[in-house]
């Protein structure tokens, strides 16, 4: 059966992750029950075989015809240029972590780092030997730039690094000739990962010349990178790259990269994108395929595959404002009410495992976990008992109600076409029903529902933070620290010790680290301010008929899809030609 | 004279009032840029929102009054700014624009046609089998909303039978050039959409001209056309269809706005990358300058084809101009 899918939201590195079907009657067939584990394939991440050659094709619905721009800071073109030809200093890889549970990193752009003992202060070695793609070589002089330009104009500073932005960096300076310094205002060991992974480096003898204040506007249609790609030639519906020929990672006899030209076309549809990767036309796909296990892996078994590893929690935002939702005994029952894997697997086809009560997304995270703390249990019955525990009464209608007569009987806020999560939330509502709670979806657009999330103008609602990090700080910080209520904290906990745990944690050790999340986790499994239902993943294809190296479960070197940056980038190193 | 300065007054007093209303609607519009972005973007970490605000002048308070004249003056000026995306609207108009001309401007073209010539024979052939089955039947199917039109054809030709592609204006990888494997791939991409827009359109052109050519072959004139014995096609064409037409005409400029409209549906039903794709994908990103220029560019579309009907009108029936 072919299915007609519209994402939603235009990806292309657009946040395409939900779907909605163009046509009611395509999609009118059941939801096969499709097969979720990955499969695993056989090539490593190193394997360089000395050979160039091959055309490799990218597969990802953009939504929209490129604009043919190429400034890494503007959010809707950069990932054509982050990875492909704008490098950062340091890769974090989010996906494997070190022995002591940090994430593990691979110099770039910078040969080392190191922090200071409080933290306050990171220096950085810049590579030598690197030229940017124009000949002119590159300098500790344009991460320096790099790094002013961002304050000269805050609309390029995506991550608020600077402490004008709110951020806790105060200055960067240079040291000697090759090493730069980063000095913050706080402890700031979390902000490694946006200043040396998330921040791409221009090149000074070119950006300079443009308004500092307006860089956020700059077109940058020929952009002059280190990567490993230079973007040779780009229309509405297809940016060609080809290999760089001196790039910085190649050595005689050990060519990098080794794919010789790289096409992105841009995919107005899901369908079309779907299509095209099942015809076998594109090798990189970061596409939903709803029955992938037929509609694409049953037509060359031995060489297609896919892997969607989780990165984020899909949760029930309870508003901790509304005196009901406030209870904690409503929210364990609401809890103990839902059968995660059943919504796992009639909402989200079995491709979103169930998430923990802890708020830990397994198996990506498994060093921060402690199965001991997990509070996490499917119970109807005992659901009831807490209600009635509580003073909760259930009505002649099946509701239950305090002594004061208000009903169990919420609204939950969703986005309008993320057909998978109103799905879930079918499921989600029966099982609420049985235990006496009532509740209504309620589908908003993304934007007016971003607004009313961070507002706090709902009861419940339904949603995911929109980015992982290494590590499950980074996505239980926004998720939980008061300071974030009136954006990322939609649920508006505010408690000064979880707070205070995650002060600490910018400024404590590896081992230290580990007990803070831990304790988070305590307070994520007792307090339940919010309720993880299902872990996001990654969509990401691949076929090894024409190139090896690609990141699998069992060498997980970079967060696979095309459109994460600069991961896109660590892989288009790796992959090789096979003949 | 006094006629066509009273249609080119009226049309400028249009004009400013969609203008304004093309001011005020996306400013009411629940959300803005900033957050447009972060929730259409992926992998934008949410602490960029400060940056956004900055960069879109979300919290910049302007005066209104200063910021509608300012509008105002940019729309007569054509300085349209940039898009969410950042690159210059007319630009992205421009890119899209001949995508959507020809599509709408083709089916129109071929629908009037179609409609026209199926209302002058079925008319002059009253009650016979081409006017029994031809305009009840496209006259159903003109009830139907396009979307629907183009999703029944979606689900038989390009998913069940494959014969046509699913969406997009030609396919991924060619390079668009004026060679005939290149124009042949355009004319398959563009059949389907295409084919929505005439069956639905059509339909209303046969009405009316049927109606207008019963009318006329019951003039005395036509009689008078029998009697001098000329050939039937020419009382048909000439003495008949001549004067049927007339309503025909303006309802073509009319007709315009409602194919401009189906056009959004049909671009979006098919992923067809024209203007009514941009004025979905501008509306979705809140992507406020690149609304308000394609808003524009649809009112002036339907303003000046109804102007350009009046003249027209005015030049065949002399009848008008006094009016």
């Amino acid at each position: 059966m072919v299915w007609t899918w519209r994402p939603n939201r235009n990806t292309g590195g657009r946040s395409m992750r939900r779907l909605k079907p163009i046509t009611v009657m395509v999609a009118a067939g059941a939801l096969a029950a499709a097969c979720g584990s990955a499969s695993t394939a056989t090539s490593g991440g190193s394997g360089n075989t000395g050979k160039v050659g091959g055309k490799l094709l990218i597969d990802n619905e953009s939504g929209s015809t490129w604009t043919c721009q190429f400034n890494p800071f503007n959010p809707s073109v950069n990932i054509t240029s982050i990875g492909f030809v704008y490098e950062p200093l340091e890769f974090v890889n989010i996906l494997q972590t070190n022995a002591d549970g940090t994430p593990k990193v691979t110099p770039w752009l910078a040969t080392s780092s190191s922090w200071s003992s409080d933290f306050t202060a990171l220096t950085m070695t810049i590579r030598s030997g690197v030229t940017w793609s124009d000949g002119t070589p590159f300098t500790a002089n344009d991460v320096l730039y790099t790094f002013n330009a961002l304050k000269a104009d805050p609309a390029l500073d995506l991550n608020a690094l600077w402490a004008v932005n709110s951020g806790p960096l105060t200055g960067v300076a240079l040291q000697g000739s090759d090493q730069v310094v980063f000095t913050f205002n706080a402890p700031a060991q979390s902000y490694f990962y946006y200043v040396a992974d998330q921040t791409p480096i221009i090149p000074q003898h070119i950006w300079s010349s443009l308004d500092q204040t307006k860089l956020d506007t700059a077109a940058d249609t020929t952009p002059v990178g280190t990567g490993p790609y230079l973007m040779s030639n780009c229309s509405q519906d297809n940016i060609k790259y080809l290999r760089n020929t001196h790039y910085w990672q190649s050595k005689p006899g050990h060519p990098v990269p080794q794919v010789a030209e790289v096409d992105y076309p841009a995919f107005l549809s899901n369908t079309s994108a779907n299509l095209y990767l099942a015809q076998g036309q594109a090798q990189w796909g970061a596409q939903y395929i709803p029955n992938i296990q037929s509609y694409y892996i049953s037509k060359s078994p031995s060489t297609r595959h896919y892997w969607f590893p989780p990165t984020l929690n899909v949760s029930l935002f309870p508003n901790l404002n509304n005196p009901l939702l406030g209870n904690l005994a409503v929210r364990q029952a609401i809890s103990m009410a839902i059968n995660r894997s059943e919504v796992s697997q009639r909402g989200e086809s079995g491709y979103e495992p169930p998430a923990n009560q802890t708020g830990i997304v397994l198996p990506t995270y498994q060093a921060w976990y402690d199965k001991s703390l997990d509070t996490t249990s499917y119970n109807p019955s005992k659901a009831e008992q807490t209600l009635q525990a509580a003073g909760f009464t259930k009505g002649s209608n099946g509701i239950y109600a305090n002594a004061a007569g208000q009903q169990l009987s919420f609204t939950i806020k969703s986005i309008s076409g993320y057909t998978d999560w109103d799905a879930s939330l079918q499921v989600i509502t029966q099982e609420l029903k049985a235990v006496g709670i009532q509740v209504t979806v309620q589908d908003e657009d993304s934007d007016p529902y971003t607004q009313d999330t961070q507002n706090g103008t709902f009861q419940l609602a339904y949603g995911e933070m929109p980015v992982a990090g290494p590590g499950p700080y980074y996505e239980l910080r926004p998720l939980l620290f008061s300071g974030s209520i009136g954006s990322t904290n939609y649920e508006r906990y505010k408690s000064s010790s979880t707070d205070a745990l995650f002060n600490q944690y910018s400024g404590a050790t590896p081992a230290q680290q580990l007990q803070i999340i831990h304790q988070i986790s305590t307070v994520m499994a007792q307090d339940l301010p919010l309720i993880p239902i299902v872990e996001g993943v990654d969509w990401y294809q691949y076929d090894t008929t024409s190139f090896g190296g690609w990141p699998t479960p069992s060498n997980p070197y970079a967060q696979p899809p095309v459109w994460s940056t600069p991961d896109n980038g660590v892989v288009l190193t790796e992959l090789y030609p096979v003949s | 004279m006094r006629y066509v300065t009273r249609r080119v007054g009226l049309f400028l007093i249009t004009l400013w009032a969609a203008l304004s209303v093309n001011f005020i609607i996306p400013r009411v519009m629940p959300g803005n840029e900033a957050s447009a972005v972060l929730a259409t973007y992926r992998g934008v970490n949410p602490a960029a929102l400060h940056a956004l605000q900055i960069e879109f002048g979300v919290n910049v308070h302007q005066n209104l009054i200063l910021t509608y004249f300012q509008y105002i003056a940019n729309c007569l000026t054509g300085q349209f700014g940039l898009t969410a995306q950042r690159v210059p609207v007319l630009t992205e108009i421009a890119g899209k624009l001949p995508w959507t001309l020809a599509l709408v401007g083709v089916t129109t073209v071929i629908a009037f046609a179609i409609g026209t010539l199926v209302g002058v024979v079925s008319a002059w052939r009253r009650g016979g089998k081409l006017d029994g089955i031809l305009p009840p039947m496209l006259f159903i199917v003109a009830t139907f909303p396009v979307f629907f039109v183009g999703l029944l054809l979606l689900y038989v030709f390009a998913v069940t039978l494959n014969w046509l592609p699913l969406s997009s204006n030609y396919s991924i990888g060619a390079t668009p050039s004026l060679t005939l494997p290149f124009i042949g791939d355009v004319l398959t991409h563009a059949a389907l959409p295409g084919i929505s827009l005439v069956v639905v359109t059509a339909g209303l052109w046969i009405y009316s001209m049927r109606n207008n050519m019963i009318t006329t072959l019951a003039e005395d004139y036509v009689k008078m056309g029998r009697a001098k014995g000329l050939p039937s096609w020419r009382i048909m064409i000439d003495y008949a269809a001549r004067n049927a037409i007339l309503p025909n005409l303006t309802g073509f400029a009319m007709q315009l706005g409602y194919v401009l409209g189906g056009s959004i549906l049909v671009e979006y039903t098919f992923s067809y990358p024209g203007l009514g794709y941009l004025f979905y994908t501008s509306t979705t990103d809140h992507d406020l300058p690149l609304m308000q220029a394609l808003f524009l560019v649809y009112t002036l579309a339907v303003l000046v084809c109804v102007l350009l009907a009046d003249f027209l009108t005015a030049g065949l029936d002399p009848r008008t101009r006094d009016a």
